[in-house]
């Protein structure tokens, strides 16, 4: 029957396509020299990203060129995709020798016991970690030990839009927490947001509520109450639900809308914060907007703002330790570091402060705001926390509940993910 | 017969203005996916969004198709979707007419099986399929993709099949069989004919689940050179700025395979097909 | 070949046949009798040997972890927690929100598909210029990525710089403010659901189109030459003959309906503050995001439930109406 004929034809097609791609495959990888042994290294820079061609054309190359017998098998995930493969990873027993990890995933995956102690396994730890900045190399501590060494970091600080704020005649970006609620009802008047974020979540909103003098816990990470509702935090909240209020801030997660950087750069928001890496994208999307940069506004407790970035992990799965710590070690060397700096990556190594304004001028600020930046809560339960505080901060942004009844009801369904540990 | 060309001449101009207003809607998106994938440098939407690009650019599909081993994946993609569509419609078929032409011991159990394959949340099942494909040594392997591709499409295909196998006349097999006819050639010679649109729209259905499927493939294959589309076109997203043109150029590329498969089936839809036959 | 379909003929071979014991053993096995043993069987062995290794194993496997506050490292020990994860969602509020924002997902699409899909179908049921075209074109949706679509629609209706807003407040003017749609629970879900049913009816359609073949075209000429207008034709030959798809579309619909995901996940992310969140977002969430597998789970299966009793209500209550037999 010609129906038959039709349908057996593409079966033998791509069976013998299957089989000759499997055949191809197999010769084309050549033997290697017996002693070389390979380690995987996952990382989630994009395929199209400046960093993965250094990686690939500039690292790697180095790499084997120093440790002949060593292969790295660099797999690149997509980011949004990395924590779930991760997961399932864990669950297989499958992960890879060494992963390039978000700062929050540290704590959970050391938890599970995925993570090797890297104080303990590497014996030059405690010389890597000193040439770390502390801000950075707190987010691998996991109940008393170092579950992974910084790799590359970042933080939030103030961007702002000077003709916007020019319009509303003002010259200066605002410094403080007063000098913001003072110009917001200029701005309204031109139509133009004074403050505008992405969301409510921890990456938002904890700069405001340490700039203000508050905590999201204790330092013992035990409890969140009488912290993060003390007069000092909810004053940082507050500084934000006022602002929505009035219409001078504007939050994506619960007013929809532009994003922040598009919003700055047409001048319709006067000051956002966010990381390094809009350098670049602001250059390739709005080349005419001149972006300028300040501290984050200071309040009580000062200009205090978020850590963010990555980590360097080895997996207690992996069979060649030694191996992996050599290429960790590597990762953290000032000819890698400041390989990465020229593509974006800000260092984690104190001295080479001075190279990273040479690289990029702009890295400067961040350096500056990264000497008081704080991390995240480094809890296995940070996920859940950090959705907590952003619905609870929605809520409040909105009207629903006040600040101090918002702060207070989040505060105690921490406490109780808290003792989860 | 007299006056019925001038009101089919009517009526078919009625078609073509409800099918061309519809179709607009249906087609605008794409348009601006196409669009967006012209233009250059687009690392976020412009505004007001602008249709016909300014300066139209075929960049994006330069870099899409020659960044890492796009075409290695593309071949991939084609590989386990063609295996997986030719495949699944045979066993489904093949389960379809049990299911439609015998009374057998344990049928409604079976059936009510697979109707629960359908219901649970596959997203669910990632962790269990995850320990089977390393337990199986399916791991990183196309064909491993393609088991699993299939398992998740027959219940589907099956379910669907059965409907149009049960449609077809009960006298025609009986013909059959006073003719001698056995079961396999009552499948071959009259099922499988007289289905061919249910055919096609299964072939369809499961090209384009295997083709576009990315959560299984993403856990299940850790080495680059075994990736699917999917994966690539993924991999243009990043953690905070996303190419946009680049992502759209690719999903282009990768719509056109579908748009073959949907066009070279469904001529299979063609009106008449059945008239004679059925009333054989 | 030989016999007839009669039961009786498998207890005396035919004469011109070489009456081999294995012969006349095989047809009593695999042959055609009224109730053969063995035929369906073999039909369904290869098929559902592969369903029920990646399919039903995995699914049995993920019911024993809904019981179990499950850890996923193979080698730490799990905690049988018997029902405890099942009564939790019973008395999570936001499991039940995520149950009511799913059922009227279901609710908006599900029909408005199934009328729509019928309706294009129909349209394209015909010989006609530029029939391929058309089909491409209203399959377009079908086969462009959950993903690209999702992300599309979230800037299509996004607040201040939306293509929607912009239509509808700065262009035709119905709208004397920009609306937050994805900010708020039910614009939200509106435009979930518009994207729901702008994806689905390609699908529908197809489907649709298939089953329309199976009409005879005589039984619509008689029809035509009993004077019936086209409606009526389509109510009392179309209809009737294509009910057992639509029956499979709706089934299909409302399993679909009830699964949505990476609209919700991409659009508004189950935000803010947990009020656009479906069954499965929230699932997702507590499976990958905060690693309680068991509970996940759980979810999963009190949502398999629920679809599967209204599927077999509908089995059972749409089935074919006997005055439409033809």
């Amino acid at each position: 029957m010609r129906y038959r004929t039709l349908l057996f034809i593409p079966l033998l097609v791509s069976l013998a396509v299957a089989a000759g791609a499997q055949g191809s495959i197999r010769p084309a990888s050549p033997a290697r020299p017996q002693a070389t042994t390979t380690i995987t290294f996952w990382h989630a820079y994009s395929s199209d990203s400046p960093e993965v061609k250094t990686i690939n054309n500039v690292l790697l190359p180095r790499f084997h060129r120093l440790y002949p017998r060593i292969r790295v098998r660099a797999v690149a995930v997509p980011y949004d995709s990395l924590h779930q493969k991760l997961i399932t990873a864990t669950a297989g027993g499958t992960l890879p020798d060494v992963v390039r990890s978000d700062i929050i995933w540290v704590p959970e995956l050391a938890k599970l016991g995925v993570l090797v102690p890297l104080d303990r396994q590497m014996r030059d730890f405690k010389k890597l970690a000193k040439l770390t900045f502390p801000g950075a190399l707190s987010t691998n501590k996991w109940n008393g030990r170092y579950y992974g060494l910084p790799l590359d970091t970042n933080t939030r600080v103030q961007m702002y839009n000077q003709d916007a704020l020019a319009a509303a005649g003002i010259q200066q970006p605002p410094k403080t927490f007063a000098a913001l609620r003072t110009m917001a009802a200029r701005l309204k008047a031109k139509d133009i947001y004074a403050f505008a974020d992405g969301g409510t979540s921890g990456w938002s909103v904890l700069p405001w509520i340490w700039s203000a003098g508050g905590r999201l816990t204790n330092a013992s990470l035990t409890k969140a109450t009488g912290q993060l509702n003390s007069a000092a935090s909810v004053r940082g909240v507050q500084l934000l639900v006022d602002l929505h209020r009035q219409g001078a801030a504007r939050f994506g997660n619960v007013d929809g809308g532009l994003a922040t950087s598009d919003g700055l750069a047409q001048g319709k928001f006067a000051t956002i914060l966010d990381g390094p890496w809009m350098f670049p994208i602001f250059q390739g999307q709005y080349p005419n907007f001149r972006l300028r940069t300040a501290r984050v506004p200071s309040g009580p407790g000062g200009s205090i703002s978020v850590v963010g970035g990555e980590d360097i992990v080895m997996t207690t799965s992996s069979k060649n330790k030694g191996q992996a710590a050599s290429f960790i070690r590597f990762m953290l060397s000032r000819f890698a570091q400041l390989e990465m700096a020229k593509v974006g990556q800000m260092t984690i190594r104190t001295d080479l402060k001075k190279q990273m304004v040479k690289i990029r001028p702009y890295y400067g600020i961040f350096l500056e705001q990264l000497a008081t930046a704080r991390a995240r809560t480094p809890h296995p339960q940070w996920p859940r926390i950090d959705q907590t505080l952003e619905s609870y901060v929605a809520k409040a942004v909105k009207g629903d509940l006040t600040v101090q009844e918002a702060l207070m009801q989040a505060a105690r369904e921490i406490d109780q993910l808290l003792v989860r540990r | 017969m007299v006056g019925s060309t001038y009101r089919q001449g009517g009526i078919l101009t009625l078609r073509y203005v409800l099918l061309a207003a519809g179709g607009v809607v249906m087609a605008l998106p794409f348009v601006y996916m196409f669009s967006t994938s012209l233009k250059a440098h687009a690392y976020v939407f412009e505004i007001p969004p602008r249709l016909i690009p300014k300066e139209p650019t075929f960049a994006n599909y330069q870099s899409a198709w020659s960044s890492n081993s796009f075409d290695r994946y593309f071949l991939n993609s084609v590989i386990v979707a063609s295996a997986t569509t030719v495949i699944s419609v045979v066993l489904s078929s093949m389960m379809a007419f049990a299911f439609a032409r015998y009374e057998f011991w344990g049928r409604r159990l079976l059936f009510g099986l697979l109707l629960i394959g359908l219901m649970v949340p596959t997203m669910m099942l990632i962790i269990p399929q995850f320990l089977l494909a390393r337990t199986l040594g399916l791991m990183d392997s196309l064909s491993g993709l393609v088991l699993f591709y299939v398992g998740g499409t027959l219940a589907l295909n099956t379910f669907l099949l059965r409907g149009f196998f049960e449609n077809i006349p009960k006298e025609l097999d009986e013909a059959m069989i006073v003719d001698g006819a056995r079961a396999w050639t009552r499948f071959r010679r009259l099922f499988l004919p007289l289905s061919k649109p249910a055919l096609a729209t299964v072939a369809i259905f499961s090209f384009l689940a295997s083709w576009d499927e990315f959560v299984w493939a993403l856990t299940v294959i850790n080495d680059p050179d075994k990736r699917t589309l999917p994966i690539a076109i993924a991999l243009f997203q990043g953690e905070h700025a996303t190419s946009w043109g680049l992502v759209f150029a690719a999903s282009v590329i990768a719509v056109v395979p579908v748009i073959l498969v949907f066009v070279t089936f469904q001529r299979h839809f063609v009106g008449g097909l059945t008239a004679g036959a059925v009333k054989g | 070949m030989i016999n007839s379909s009669s039961a009786a003929s498998d207890s005396t071979s035919p004469p011109h046949d070489a009456a081999s014991p294995a012969a006349s053993r095989a047809r009593w096995l695999f042959g055609e009798r009224r109730r053969p043993l063995f035929t369906p069987y073999l039909f369904l062995a290869p098929g559902f040997f592969v369903f029920a290794l990646v399919m039903l194993y995995p699914i049995v496997r993920a019911l024993q972890i809904s019981f179990y506050e499950w850890s996923i490292l193979p080698t730490a020990e799990s905690v049988f927690v018997k029902f405890a994860n099942y009564e939790r969602a019973l008395h999570d509020a936001v499991f039940w929100r995520g149950l009511v924002n799913t059922a009227a997902y279901m609710v908006a699409t599900v029909p408005t598909q199934i009328v729509l899909g019928l309706i294009v179908a129909v349209l394209l049921d015909t010989r006609m210029p530029a029939r391929t075209f058309f089909r491409v074109l209203y399959y377009l949706p079908v086969i462009t990525s959950w993903v690209v679509v999702s992300l599309l629609f979230k800037y299509l209706f996004s607040s201040d710089a939306g293509f929607v807003n912009w239509v509808l407040h700065d262009g035709v003017g119905v709208l004397d403010h920009d609306v937050a749609w994805l900010q708020s629970r039910w614009t939200a879900l509106a435009v979930v659901s518009v994207l729901g049913v702008w994806k689905g009816v390609g699908w529908s359609m197809i489907i649709f189109l298939a089953a329309l073949q199976t009409v005879p075209k005589d039984l619509h000429e008689a029809a035509a030459i009993d004077g019936a207008g086209a409606f009526r034709r389509f109510r009392h030959v179309s209809l009737p003959a294509i009910w057992p798809t639509l029956l499979f579309v709706t089934v299909m619909l409302v399993i679909g309906g009830f699964n949505v995901f990476i609209s919700i996940f991409l659009i508004t992310g189950g935000g803010p503050a947990e009020e656009t969140e479906v069954l499965l977002t929230y699932m997702y969430r507590q499976a990958f995001d905060f690693l309680d597998f068991g509970y996940g789970s759980s979810i999963a299966f009190l949502l398999t439930g629920i679809v599967f009793t209204l599927s077999l209500l509908q089995l059972r209550f749409l089935r074919r109406p006997t005055e439409f037999r033809a």
